[in-house]
């Protein structure tokens, strides 16, 4: 049976940032879908609409890499 | 799960952790997630009957042949209002409420990620809630179109559909920052040992739940906002007189709408598997191939929602891959079903009300799956569109699925919430007076639909009278029986009862349990460690 100690200012900082970068995500991928889908019937044509999401995609998996990366560093 | 050891730090349920604002205030001000969790479950029981009161309209219009309660306009704005009600302010919220309860206590968090944005996301539900009843009463009455809101309805109906729309568009914004809030709270704020794969598979559910709601909501939001221009502001997406697509919207709206039937389902596949092995007193089978039959569902969600639509004409190519493709959902669903079961195999299981839920549950989503199948079937489905077998698959699955789920949840944990034991025999009656009615209320449907009665009308031929009358009784049953529940519920929340102890449970093995009976107002505030 254990207690964890409670977490200091620091860490507490570290997590408040990290729930933000987290929310700020999803939040983008909630504008994404929401823009994504009424840029697609106004442009016309599925291509739009996959170009829109296969363009997020890709973003977010070189923003994710690229943080993994610099991390490791 | 994994087991768990857990020292709850002291000073749990002293006065000075328990202080928080009275009256009006608490509500309105909390951040608490218990308080908020509370909220969601009583607005949602609410708004259960309301939309319930909308069912027993329907089912009274429906008793016998002719038109006799209501008029025609009113039946359709019934039937439209009882769908978006009880889909979004009924089951979505009760989830939620679970969710908000749950996820902290059993990942070990002292609370949610942002707990004002939690705040925020509740009190945005009453002011929907609201705009969508009041459409009643505005010029040209609520929306009529089916809770699907299929243009060129959608787009011709009077006033009463921009309240739907505008109520929409809040729901949806209330769910997003809900399940960012999850999702971060799930991701962040887990307690040391706390592993993913150790994580109790409510949390599981609801993590990949998030994650569907935060994909197709935001589609939802822009289909009724495309809808709205159509109507205000001279755009023609779906606008046939303009050169827009009316079956496009079918496809938006199924692209949300199908993933949606899994967000409804997942957190309750999640309630299962904690009273399941609680009541079996062994661990959940498959634990790992639970969490990827759950994410194999949601990512399948996703590709197959062109089977609300087989009689659009798609083509042969289309048809094929769509029905395929919702074959294919049977698997990881088999998977499930078979672990729930396995778990209960040779388990040491008692029958308490929630357990008899759970298996309630089990057969009728099961018979609701199977008739889900039949569906897929795409000449079967193209015979059966817009049926009764339709309304009958679907409450299956809402119905015997979530709600029975959501019901055996607050049995399981009302103790653990209130500090009060419910009353076993009331709940007991609860569960059969139930079952029994909602199989005399529903199941007839299967027939009425074979039979070719289409839905949403408020007259039929004579040769469907039998069924009908048998399928009102039952509906009115099943609604009354719901009031037992608020009458149980009513009492543990006063404290009426038995006192709970900590674990009333036997089997049951969460964090959760490790806390006193009524549960203290702020817990976790020091992390437990997991092993």
């Amino acid at each position: 049976m254990s207690a964890s100690p409670m977490p200091d200012a620091d860490a507490q900082t570290r997590i408040r940032a990290s729930n933000r970068r987290t929310a700020l995500t999803l939040v983008s991928i909630a504008v994404v879908f929401f823009f994504g889908i009424i840029a697609t019937k106004f442009m016309g044509g599925p291509a739009t609409g996959i170009g829109v999401v296969g363009a997020a995609v890709l973003l977010y998996l070189v923003v994710a890499i690229g943080r993994n990366l610099r991390d490791k560093r | 799960m994994s087991s768990i050891v857990h020292d709850h730090a002291p000073g749990y349920g002293h006065d000075d952790h328990a202080h928080h604002p009275s009256g009006i205030t608490r509500w309105l001000t909390t951040t608490n997630h218990k308080d908020i969790g509370t909220m969601y479950l009583w607005f949602s029981f609410a708004m259960f009957l309301v939309g319930g009161t909308m069912a027993m309209i329907i089912r009274a219009e429906l008793f016998q042949p002719g038109l006799q309660v209501v008029e025609p306009e009113f039946f359709n704005s019934m039937t439209t209002l009882h769908g978006l009600i009880m889909v979004f302010g009924a089951i979505m919220p009760a989830a939620v409420g679970f969710a908000n309860w749950q996820v902290p206590l059993m990942i070990g968090a002292p609370d949610m990620a942002f707990a004002r944005m939690n705040n925020w996301s509740f009190w945005l539900l009453p002011p929907a809630a609201i705009l969508l009843v009041t459409s009643l009463f505005v010029p040209g009455g609520a929306a009529a179109a089916g809770w699907t809101l299929y243009p060129p309805l959608t787009i011709q109906a009077g006033m009463g559909m921009d309240l739907t729309i505008f109520a929409i568009h809040i729901l949806g914004a209330s769910s997003i920052m809900g399940s960012i809030n999850i999702i971060t709270t799930i991701l962040n704020l887990r307690a040391p040992g706390m592993t993913l794969m150790k994580m109790p598979l409510f949390v599981w559910t609801w993590l990949i739940t998030a994650y569907l709601l935060i994909a197709v909501m935001p589609v939802l939001a822009g289909a009724v906002t495309m809808l709205l221009t159509d109507r205000h502001f001279g755009t023609s997406f779906f606008n046939a007189a303009g050169g827009g697509d009316p079956v496009l919207f079918q496809h938006v709206f199924w692209f949300f709408g199908h993933p949606e039937v899994y967000i409804i389902i997942l957190p309750a596949f999640g309630i299962i598997s904690q009273i399941i092995p609680a009541f079996s007193r062994k661990p959940l089978f498959g634990y790992a191939s639970m969490v990827y039959a759950t994410a194999g569902i949601a990512i399948l969600s996703f590709i197959v929602w062109a089977h609300h639509m087989f009689t659009t004409g798609l083509p042969t190519a289309g048809l094929l891959f769509f029905m395929y493709a919702t074959m294919l959902i049977a698997v990881p669903t088999g998977v499930k079903v078979f672990n729930w079961l396995a778990t209960m195999w040779r388990g040491s299981m008692t029958f308490e009300t929630p357990m008899l839920f759970a298996i309630g549950f089990l057969f009728l989503f099961t018979l609701g799956g199977f008739t889900g199948l039949v569906c897929a079937i795409t000449p079967v489905d193209i015979q059966i569109q817009d049926t009764y077998y339709i309304v009958a698959h679907f409450h299956y699955v809402m119905v015997a699925g979530s709600l029975f789920a959501f019901f055996g949840g607050a049995y399981f944990w009302i103790p653990k919430w209130s500090g009060t034991m419910y009353n076993e025999k009331l709940g007991r009656i609860h569960f059969w007076s139930s079952m029994i009615s909602f199989n005399i209320g529903f199941f007839p449907m299967h027939f009425l639909g074979l039979a070719g009665m289409p839905r949403r009308i408020p007259d039929y031929a004579q040769q469907f009278a039998d069924w009908n009358m048998i399928a009102s009784i039952g509906a009115f049953w099943f609604g009354a029986s719901q009031l037992l529940f608020l009458y149980v519920m009513v009492q543990c929340a006063r404290g009426k009862g038995e006192k709970a102890p900590a674990k009333p449970w036997e089997g049951a093995d969460t964090l959760e349990w490790t806390l006193p009976s009524p549960i203290p107002y702020h817990t976790f505030e020091t992390p437990p460690t997991v092993k």
